[in-house]
């Protein structure tokens, strides 16, 4: 098993570990960042996304060697010590989750979402999350919260 | 009351009763310095519960540092108890929110509970909690008395302490310090009335709000301990088999692997999960298998075989209603309608798939996981491993959810199992087609409903079965004279179990689709159909609020769009949803849902709209499209990409109008506000495009 570096929430760190294997089992186990939540292995329902080089991915179905020199940044690495991310402000404020299992996944989904697309309509915001998935059903919650932070990003 | 107001924890936890000298001293490491008070309270009459009023214990912490901390049995899964129960606290305390710590499912250091379900927690936990914390307040204030020489009646906690005029305060972490003080009975301590409340009733933000937006909250799958093992099960091919053989001489050549076989259970253990995996691979099992029957006939199969129903069964839900003389109402009546309906099986899908750490010492055994039942689960793991149940400790993480779909002690017992002759923690996580496949899913039933009316509208003979689903809301919550409703235990073919509100889901699609049938034949208005027969203030109410906040009547199905309704009421909640849809040849497109919502005080708005919001999303589910589907021998959409969940996508704009009645006790919410989604959304797709489906899910009737 070869050695591989990984820069996660900036720190860089040396993985030993077969090239294939998913980067949310490393995340998981080598580096002890567990928002990153594991729910069907298959990147059907977004609760493991992180970000690697400024792009969403699904972290349970994204191998390791594909990280290459790009950075990875999960959900413990949005909120600076004091202060949260705007948009885990939004989700906060707009109590935008029950359970919390698909929370981090939903944020680091929306962070993504608003890169692209900085003052998204419902529909988009709906379409643009499709791929996350709240058991819970928190739907409404979200696209509320995800337009809040899009409103509080245009004020800044 | 205090029991017992003095002593070292391990005088009291050894009178708890539980695990080992070093079980004993983790757990009372969770407590921190302080004292920790037992009480046995005995709640209110009037509220809902099955027997008489039990007595039940509740036990509260007072730490060096003042906090206050609750120990339940309950647990955390997003219904929010960590946020109601600290508000319940808080407002009987006299103190604020942050000073109210909770410990929660660890059955070492909490009250016993119950499971957390039946949307019990309100109605019943509360109560208890309330009145433990009423009594400490009361206690606090006798022992001022004591001391100031003054009478306890002139004495007031505020802000969590009570203020002599000569300068004097005196706070619950005193009492620390006077453990001489000793046990008192204090009965009925008041309890502050709703007309009162300052911290109940706000829509106080959930407490580990902050925890789960950092991703920082752990759930019992994060949970990692040092040197643990990782366990893997051998999983049958099929749904029902036997082990009959097998070979696993290549894993146990394997350094560090451990072969596991107990019956039918056959795992490995191993140093990491790869290792783990890797080993099971290399194991040759044969295994018997036994046909699950042909789905194709599955509802006449659940009648055939169902059974009378058990007229002595009482409890919450009687699996037998009569009133009056059904066949006498339903032959004397103008009209007559019969029609059958079917609920498919369908999967809980908690996000979180199970996981538990198990760890042996001696024959003293902890497990954490993630159940929604930590005695229940406790006694069943010393059943399997015939111990007494103090020689079990389960210690439960918030869970990322279960909708009733995680009572049983499953994961929890393989892992145990797995570690028994470790000498190490042992982790066992479930996959995700493990927990469709091996867990216990939402029965599948066939309901029969009969009914007579007269051309006014309304309603005099209603006769009601119920193959295989369950009994409740079998009770009809209109005004009818002559009532037969049952519920006819069956065998089914799939493991079945909880699901939310139980069969209420299914009872109140077949109902309220009935009723709609019964307006459409009267070319009655589905609402005004509604309110001829029902009596019930409550939820002519809610039904009233809700079609004035949707316009109903204002606006008319046509074109593609129709308008439904339903309501129900069940477990003390009172429910009336409507619904607008769009329809395109096989598509349906939800627009926009109102629902209005009584259950009756409500201790905390926000979370109660976000479970009444959940719960008909999560009902959209059932309705349109979640079906668990199985051949002869196993499941055959087990998995996320087979088996569709609600999306973003299928979210309708929903509209949540609370009726907060203060002058009622609280009932609970997590669960009947799902009950009225299926009927409501059938109720639509009549009206826009005159088909009538009777099963659920629905959009397979369009499919060809
Ligand atoms: S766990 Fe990765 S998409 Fe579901
Ligand atoms: S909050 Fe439970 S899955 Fe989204």
């Amino acid at each position: 098993m070869p050695d591989l570096k990984l820069t996660v929430n900036g720190i860089e760190a040396t993985v030993l570990a077969d090239p294939s294997t998913s980067l949310l089992s490393v995340l998981r186990k080598h580096f002890h960042l567990t928002g990153a939540k594991y729910a069907c292995g298959e990147g059907q329902c977004g609760a493991c996304t992180v970000m690697v080089g400024g792009e969403a991915v699904r972290s349970c179905v994204f191998p390791i060697h594909n990280v290459g020199q790009k950075y990875v940044e999960t959900i413990e690495g949005l909120a600076n010590s004091a202060h949260l991310h705007p948009i885990q402000q939004a989700f906060l404020d707009a109590s935008a989750f029950q359970c919390g299992f698909c929370t981090p996944g939903m944020i680091m989904a929306s962070v993504a979402l608003l890169d692209r697309n900085p003052a998204p309509s419902v529909e988009e915001i709906r379409a643009g999350l499709a791929g996350n998935v709240c058991r819970c059903g928190t739907y409404s919650r979200i696209v509320k919260a995800v337009q809040s932070a899009a409103k509080a990003g245009r004020n800044a | 009351m205090p029991e017992e107001a003095g002593g070292g924890y391990e005088h009291q936890l050894q009178r708890l009763e539980f695990g080992d000298d070093i079980t004993r001293r983790e757990a009372a490491k969770r407590l921190q310095a302080g004292i920790l008070f037992l009480f046995t309270v005995r709640i209110g009459e009037g509220q809902e519960t099955t027997n008489p009023m039990p007595l039940l214990s509740s036990r509260l912490h007072v730490g060096e540092d003042g906090a206050i901390t609750v120990l339940t049995g309950k647990i955390e899964c997003g219904q929010g108890i960590r946020t109601t129960l600290t508000q319940a606290a808080a407002e009987e305390l006299h103190i604020a929110p942050a000073r109210v710590r909770l410990i929660i499912g660890d059955t070492a250091l909490v009250p016993d509970d119950g499971g957390t379900w039946g949307s019990l927690t309100t109605p019943q936990t509360v109560p208890v909690i309330r009145q433990a914390c009423a009594s400490l307040r009361e206690y606090l204030c006798r022992y001022a008395a004591q001391q100031w020489k003054m009478d306890a009646g002139e004495i007031h906690v505020s802000n969590g302490r009570i203020r002599h005029t000569d300068g004097r305060t005196l706070s619950y972490r005193n009492l620390i310090d006077n453990k001489a003080f000793g046990a008192a009975s204090i009965a009925g301590a008041r309890l502050m009335p709703a007309s009162e409340w300052a911290v109940c009733g706000t829509p106080m933000p959930a407490v580990h709000g902050p925890a789960i937006v950092r991703g920082a909250l752990k759930y019992s799958s994060d949970l990692q301990f040092d040197g643990m093992l990782h366990g893997y099960v051998i999983r049958p091919p099929n749904y029902r088999c036997r082990l009959l053989s097998y070979d696993a001489s290549k894993a146990a050549r394997i350094p560090g692997v451990k072969i596991v076989r107990q019956d039918d259970f056959l795992g490995v253990v191993a140093p990491n999960e790869q290792a783990a995996a890797a080993a099971a691979h290399t194991i040759e099992a044969h295994w018997s298998n036994e046909q699950l029957g042909n789905p194709d006939t599955l509802f006449s199969d659940l009648k055939r075989n169902s059974k009378p129903p058990d007229a002595k069964a009482g409890g919450r839900y009687p699996a037998l209603i009569e009133a009056g003389s059904v066949d006498q109402g339903i032959s004397r009546a103008a009209h007559r309608h019969k029609a059958s309906y079917q609920i498919w099986y369908i999967a809980h899908v908690p996000l979180e798939a199970r996981a538990a750490i198990a760890e042996w010492r001696g024959d003293w055994l902890t497990v954490h996981c993630g159940t929604q039942a930590p005695f229940p689960v406790r006694d069943e793991i010393a059943k399997a491993f015939q111990l007494p149940p103090e020689h079990v400790r389960v210690v439960v993480s918030d869970t990322g959810s279960g909708y009733g779909g995680k009572h049983n002690s499953e994961c929890e017992l393989e892992a145990a199992r797995l570690a028994r002759n470790a000498g190490k923690p042992v982790r066992l996580a479930w996959s995700r087609e493990d927990e469709f496949e091996r867990s216990y899913c939402r029965p599948a039933a066939l309901m029969e409903v009969e009914s007579g009316f007269d051309s006014e509208g309304k309603v005099h003979a209603w006769d009601f079965h119920n193959y295989n689903g369950g009994a409740a809301s079998l009770t009809p919550p209109y005004r009818i004279g002559n009532v037969r409703a049952a519920y006819h235990a069956s065998i089914s073919p799939l493991r079945q179990g909880s699901y939310r509100s139980l069969a209420a889901v299914g009872n109140t699609f077949a109902r309220e689709s009935h009723m709609d049938e019964i307006a459409a034949e009267l070319k009655l208005d589905p609402l005004e159909f509604r309110l001829r027969n029902i009596e019930e203030r409550r939820l002519r109410t809610v039904l009233e609020r809700a079609a004035e906040r949707f316009g109903w009547g204002r606006v008319r199905s046509g074109n593609g769009v129709g308008y439904g309704l339903a309501c129900n009421l069940e477990k003390g909640g009172h429910l009336a949803l409507l619904t607008e849809l769009e329809m395109d040849g096989a598509q349906v497109r939800l627009r926009r849902m109102v629902a209005a919502f009584d259950a009756g005080a409500i201790l905390n708005p926000d979370i109660l709209s976000n479970q009444v919001e959940g719960a008909i999303v999560q009902g959209i589910g059932g309705a349109l499209f979640e079906q668990l589907k199985f051949d002869s021998n196993r499941i055959t959409n087990g998995r996320l990409s087979e088996y569709r969940v609600p999306r973003f996508t299928d979210t309708p704009e929903i509209d949540v109008i609370l009726v907060d009645r203060r002058d009622m006790p609280s009932a609970g919410a997590g669960e009947s506000p799902i009950t009225a989604t299926a009927p409501s959304i059938a109720s639509a797709i009549y009206a826009a495009s005159g088909k009538r489906i009777r099963q659920l899910p629905m959009l397979p009737a369009f499919e060809n």
